[in-house]
């Protein structure tokens, strides 16, 4: 009888010690819902286009005005003070401390370690839930930024394709025509070819076809995607990745010794430079810049087709993710989709920010044209048409871990073989080991 | 009892030292969590883990709640092989997970359990399935193999914080607790084995004991019933003489005298047959003597007509022979068998109607005698009545006494009456069983 009551002590006490044990441990950082509810967003100060519009806060604001008409009782908290440049780190002390917030902005370099790890909520079972919710009013290249292993675990915020910014004023002074939306290589390289020369007879060239043609774009208007999405493997080796190379090498010719920096593109001195659309924005409302390229004019078209791709580019994006921790999903969710689905809080992106809203709707319509207009004031400058179909086909920046460092062993590589006379689809094989080495070696740190 | 006491210090030992590897590993991991976070250098470490740890003071604590339940748990007294198989499954089920949020960088735990279970294992039904069972988890539970198929920070990972050298240190540390905490289990285990080895030894020393003694009580049982056998002789032989003494010094007599009268008598016949006649008197005197002291000799033994028959031919024949003797009317009515009596019981049942007869003609001049014996449920009922001339102030005398003592020796009641002619009635239980109940 005594031996029973006391396993029973014992086991009682043994439950409870256990029980503590996994509530401690499983509970860490679930953010407690009690008393007043405040949702808190992480977010950065400055703009992710690294212009100082000084309207970071703007578009938040409105959107927090849409969020407690449907939420009254809930209060918003914004993070402040956090600069784009500490963002990741204070994000990721956050995350570590088990203090981050319920909503928060995601880096694209960052996506990938926060979904492996767990930190992020997977979104599906909200999106399946939610009638009023549709994938399909995405850009489907900026829906996929927010996936990871075909699982939506960030939305699309804001997006800006990369394009090509044309010098109109060179191509009307060689009587060349504004080439059209389905141009490619070849007509690429023939402008270059007519327009690099010396205008002033000083034996240099001082006007040039393009600066900032790397094999990035190369590559992806060739069909090439040179990482997978873990960023375990380099596919150099395809005929695509040989052509690009050698149609670089084709360009590097055209100029000979000197070459091109983007200072010659802002003296008017280039005809054409790849860009981001929110570096274009960012130019032609910053008052500086507009004095930049007062002395000509200037459009902008999607990039040149190579043999075996089409007219595309990278797309960078800015994601609003889900902590997993967060005791106010339902509220998280209402945030989110405030900030992403709303077509009201999404057109303020014209006006506040540089990017292109991640929403056909919104960024297809009239009204949004006007006001890219009124910014631009220019009528020519700018076709929205070009901009949705640049934005609907963009690739996918690689954006894994040290995506960054790999970028530049490709780098190397692309050098190396342009400098180099030897074969270059043998060249491409070996460079593409040595990558593939090095990306294992990164792996098993 | 002195090596019992070594093999549970060393578990104890073994429970200290795992508490104090599992604390340094999570002290550590949450020292270096704050660290990192302190120093700035969380993205990089995020970029390097396969999934977010729990937060930095959470893991000790956790861990030492767990641990806590462990202890208790291990605490548990099992009696069935059933509780024993539950109690290790639990146990290895917190180990596992305490191992789990560990980066299954200790595993010495289950060697902890493994130590534990073994002390119940000698009586055990599973102990092999259940030491397969434990065995199977330790082998299992190793960083390599289950980083395949679980997501875990490993140590390693959080000693990357600190220098390359301090690393060392650190992880050697843990290493060395890891290694002692096998070579306590290999001391306890040797420790445990020599325990049972000499319990063994003990048990096997008191069954020989035990079967050295059975044999001595068997001898001395021979010898007691030798020297029953021998005492038997001794009693009959004693008996016997005894007998022949008093045959000798009874029947003897008697028979010497009244043979020496006769011959006298024969001589006196003719010449004085007055004398003869005084002569003849005198004889019977003897021989009437004679035979009071054979009665008295014969009342000290058992009563012969039950050593030649059984109780119910005894009774018919005692009273045929008083009717014979005696010229009185006795009717003997017997309604139940009267198979079944102890020795004892026979002998008073015999003696009472013995008895009786004798009373009812020496004392109550009676003609006529009525007996009747028969069963009232489990009650032997033995009543006498006679038509003589009774008694209104019934002095028991040594007769009645003695029939009325050995009775309550039975249980039994006896009552008499003297109010009409003189009524005798004897209750006997009946102890032989209930077979033959009523007819």
């Amino acid at each position: 009888m005594n031996g029973r009551r006391k396993n029973t002590i014992l086991g009682g006490g043994c439950l409870i010690c256990c029980l503590a044990g996994l509530l401690i441990y499983g509970s860490g950082g679930i953010r407690s819902a009690g008393g007043e509810k405040t949702l808190t967003v992480g977010l950065f100060s400055d703009s992710y286009w690294e212009v100082q519009n000084g309207y970071a806060y703007r578009m938040l604001e409105e959107a927090e005005k849409a969020f407690q008409k449907q939420y009254p009782q809930v209060q918003v908290e914004f993070t402040s003070g956090i600069m784009k440049a500490d963002y990741s780190e204070w994000l990721a002390e956050q995350v570590l401390s088990g203090k981050a917030p319920d909503v928060f902005i995601i880096l694209g370099e960052d996506f990938n370690d926060y979904a492996r790890t767990g930190v992020l909520k997977d979104l599906s079972s909200f999106i399946e839930k939610d009638d009023s919710f549709d994938l399909e009013a995405y850009y489907s290249s900026a829906l996929s930024a927010g996936q990871y292993h075909q699982i939506q675990y960030a939305l699309p915020y804001e997006c800006a394709p990369k394009l090509m910014f044309v010098n109109k004023t060179i191509l009307d002074q060689e009587g060349i025509e504004m080439p059209d939306n389905q141009w490619n290589w070849e007509e690429f390289y023939q402008i270059c070819k007519k327009t690099t020369r010396d205008t002033d007879g000083n034996g240099t060239i001082d006007q040039f076809g393009v600066v900032g043609y790397t094999w990035e774009e190369a590559f992806e208007s060739n069909g090439v995607r040179v990482f997978n999405e873990e960023g375990t493997e380099c596919s150099l080796t395809g005929s695509g990745a040989e052509e690009a190379v050698n149609f670089l090498e084709r360009l590097k010719g055209l100029t000979g010794e000197y070459i091109a920096t983007e200072r010659d593109f802002d003296l008017g001195n280039v005809v054409f430079q790849p860009m981001l659309f929110s570096e274009f924005r960012a130019y032609q409302s910053y008052p500086l810049s507009v004095k930049k390229y007062s002395g000509f004019e200037w459009g902008c078209i999607p990039m040149p087709a190579g043999p075996e791709g089409e007219n595309i580019s990278t797309l960078d994006t800015l994601l609003l993710a889900m902590n997993e921790r967060t005791a106010m999903e339902e509220e998280a969710w209402a945030f989110m989709k405030t900030m992403t689905a709303d077509p009201k809080i999404q057109k303020k992106i014209f006006t506040y920010s540089e990017g292109v809203s991640v929403l056909r709707q919104v960024t297809e319509a009239d009204e949004t044209l006007e006001e890219l207009m009124e910014d631009a004031g220019n009528t020519e400058s700018l076709n929205l048409h070009i901009l949705s179909n640049a934005v609907e086909n963009a690739a996918q920046a690689p954006r894994f871990r040290n995506a960054q460092e790999a970028v530049q062993e490709v780098n190397r590589a692309v050098e190396a073989i342009m400098e180099g006379s030897t074969n270059i689809s043998s060249e491409l094989i070996i460079w593409n080991r040595q990558i593939n080495q090095y990306l294992a070696e990164q792996q098993s740190l | 009892m002195e090596e019992n006491r070594y093999s549970s210090r060393a578990l104890t030992a073994m429970k200290n030292l795992n508490l104090l590897i599992i604390l340094y590993i999570s002290v550590l991991a949450a020292f270096c969590l704050s660290g990192i976070v302190q120093e700035n250098s969380a993205a990089e470490f995020l970029a390097r883990i396969p999934v977010l740890p729990g937060v930095s003071w959470r893991l000790p604590l956790a861990v030492l709640c767990l641990y806590c339940g462990f202890l208790f748990l291990m605490a548990m007294e099992n009696q069935t092989s059933m509780d024993l198989f539950l109690k290790v499954c639990l146990e290895t089920g917190i180990g596992f997970y305490l191992s789990y949020i560990l980066g299954f960088s200790y595993t010495g735990i289950i060697l902890l359990i493994l130590a534990d279970a073994m002390q119940y294992f000698p009586k055990a039904k599973w102990r092999f399935p259940l030491a397969v069972l434990v065995c199977m988890a330790y082998l299992l539970l190793n960083y390599q193999i289950l980083s395949a198929y679980f997501s875990i920070v490993p140590f390693e990972t959080y000693l990357t914080y600190f220098r390359p050298n301090v690393q060392g240190i650190l992880s050697g540390i843990k290493n060395a607790a890891d290694s002692l905490n096998t070579f306590i289990f290999l001391v306890y285990m040797i420790l445990l084995m020599r325990e049972q080895t000499s319990e063994k030894e003990r048990i096997m020393n008191l069954n020989q004991q035990l079967n050295q003694a059975n044999s001595e009580l068997k001898m001395a049982n021979l010898q007691l019933e030798e020297y029953a056998k021998t005492t038997e002789k001794m009693v009959e032989t004693r008996e016997r003489n005894r007998l022949a003494r008093e045959i000798h010094d009874t029947l003897g007599h008697a028979l010497t005298g009244i043979i020496t009268g006769l011959e006298a008598c024969t001589v006196l016949m003719d010449l004085a047959p007055d004398a003869a006649k005084a002569q003849m008197a005198a004889i019977t005197e003897v021989a009437r003597q004679g035979m009071t002291d054979v009665r008295r000799s014969v009342k000290a033994l058992r009563p012969d007509m039950l050593e030649k028959f059984d109780l119910e031919k005894a009774l018919a024949s005692t009273i045929e022979e008083m009717r014979l003797a005696t010229n009185a009317q006795i009717q003997y009515t017997c309604t139940t068998e009267l198979n079944g009596f102890n020795d004892d019981e026979e002998e008073i049942i015999y003696r009472i109607v013995q008895e009786s007869i004798t009373n009812s003609i020496r004392h109550g001049k009676a003609s006529s005698i009525d007996i009747w014996i028969d069963r009232q449920f489990n009650m032997l009922k033995i009543k006498i009545q006679d038509n003589g001339i009774g008694c209104k102030d019934i002095q028991k005398g040594f007769g009645l006494h003695h029939m009325e003592e050995r009775l309550t020796m039975l249980k039994g009641t006896l009552s008499c009456s003297g109010e009409n002619g003189f009524l005798i009635e004897a209750m006997i239980p009946i102890r032989w069983g209930t077979e033959g109940e009523e007819k």
